[in-house]
């Protein structure tokens, strides 16, 4: 990948802290600390597959503690109220969001594919890549991490 | 109108436009969207239109309804994550009257929605 076309950590947690204000703290009481915690975790990983002249993946992950209380911030309900369903949607929507605007980093042209989510995806095959960015964070106390992931073009992006 | 294929970003342009006094209808993709239009009695004033998602993308979408005279007086609002300006263009091409992209705050629609002429200026979501 060309440097001047490589999404950097700052863009991520620029991109990320945007998408934090605008659904989940939208009062401010929740924000994204840019501090990495203590460990991180992959018991929730959303990912958007990004193919064209680049290929590869942006990917959204963190505790499902955390994955349950962005659910219950973004459909408006309690955390202990939270399906499966609603986490897959609402982590698969925020990778979707910050893919997007990762993709306007990348050389073009790109296409944005479907969200897609993961539960326990330490050792997921979907995760192999060359990491190209990370911005790690902590969401009202829990791990919470946005990575891009480079692909070999042809290779497996879902 | 809401189409977007997450039920979380429905939520949320749902919870705008109804602060905002408009009844709402809502899909999950452009095939269903044109499924329920096919069904209602009157057009929607007002579609806010995802781009990616499956069976029928965005794009598809308001090029299909710019295809059916009945639909000319709905106004077609892009509300999606492909902030690219080929992209942009392409919409608006397709007949988009115009485009916001996520992330969006709930004033950023209500600006877009005041040029439009579908509320009035000072209107809050």
């Amino acid at each position: 990948m060309s440097a001047t076309m490589a999404p950097t950590g700052d863009d991520l947690q620029q991109i990320a802290e945007q998408v934090w204000a605008s659904y989940l703290d939208t009062d401010g009481e929740k924000p994204l600390i840019p501090l990495p915690p203590d460990k991180l975790s992959k018991d929730v990983v959303a990912g958007v597959a990004v193919r064209g002249a680049w290929h590869g993946l942006v990917l959204v992950a963190c505790s499902a503690t955390a994955s349950k209380e962005a659910a219950a911030a973004l459909l408006g309900m309690e955390a202990d109220e939270v399906s499966e369903g609603d986490v897959d949607d609402a982590l698969g929507e925020l990778a979707n969001v910050i893919g997007g605007n990762v993709k306007s980093l990348l050389p073009e042209p790109c296409t944005l594919g479907l969200p897609e989510v993961h539960n326990d995806a330490e050792n997921d095959p979907w995760l192999a890549g060359d990491e190209i960015c990370r911005f790690e964070a902590t969401w009202m106390g829990e791990p919470m991490e946005v990575s891009v992931l480079e692909k070999p073009q042809g290779g497996e992006t879902a | 109108m809401v189409i977007d294929d997450s039920r979380a970003m429905r939520l949320i342009l749902r919870r705008i436009v109804t602060g905002l006094n408009f009844d709402v209808v809502e899909a999950g993709n452009g095939r269903e969207a044109m499924d329920r239009l096919t069904e209602l009695e009157s057009v929607p004033e007002l579609a806010l239109i995802d781009w990616n998602m499956p069976e029928m993308n965005g794009l598809e979408f308001v090029t299909a309804v710019r295809a059916d005279k009945k639909f000319r007086g709905m106004t077609l609002m892009m509300v999606t994550t492909e902030s690219e300006h080929g992209q942009i263009v392409r919409a608006l091409a397709a007949g988009a009257h115009e485009y916001v992209i996520k992330p969006f705050t709930p004033d950023a629609i209500v600006d877009k929605l005041v040029m439009l002429g579908l509320i009035p200026d000072g209107a809050h979501a």
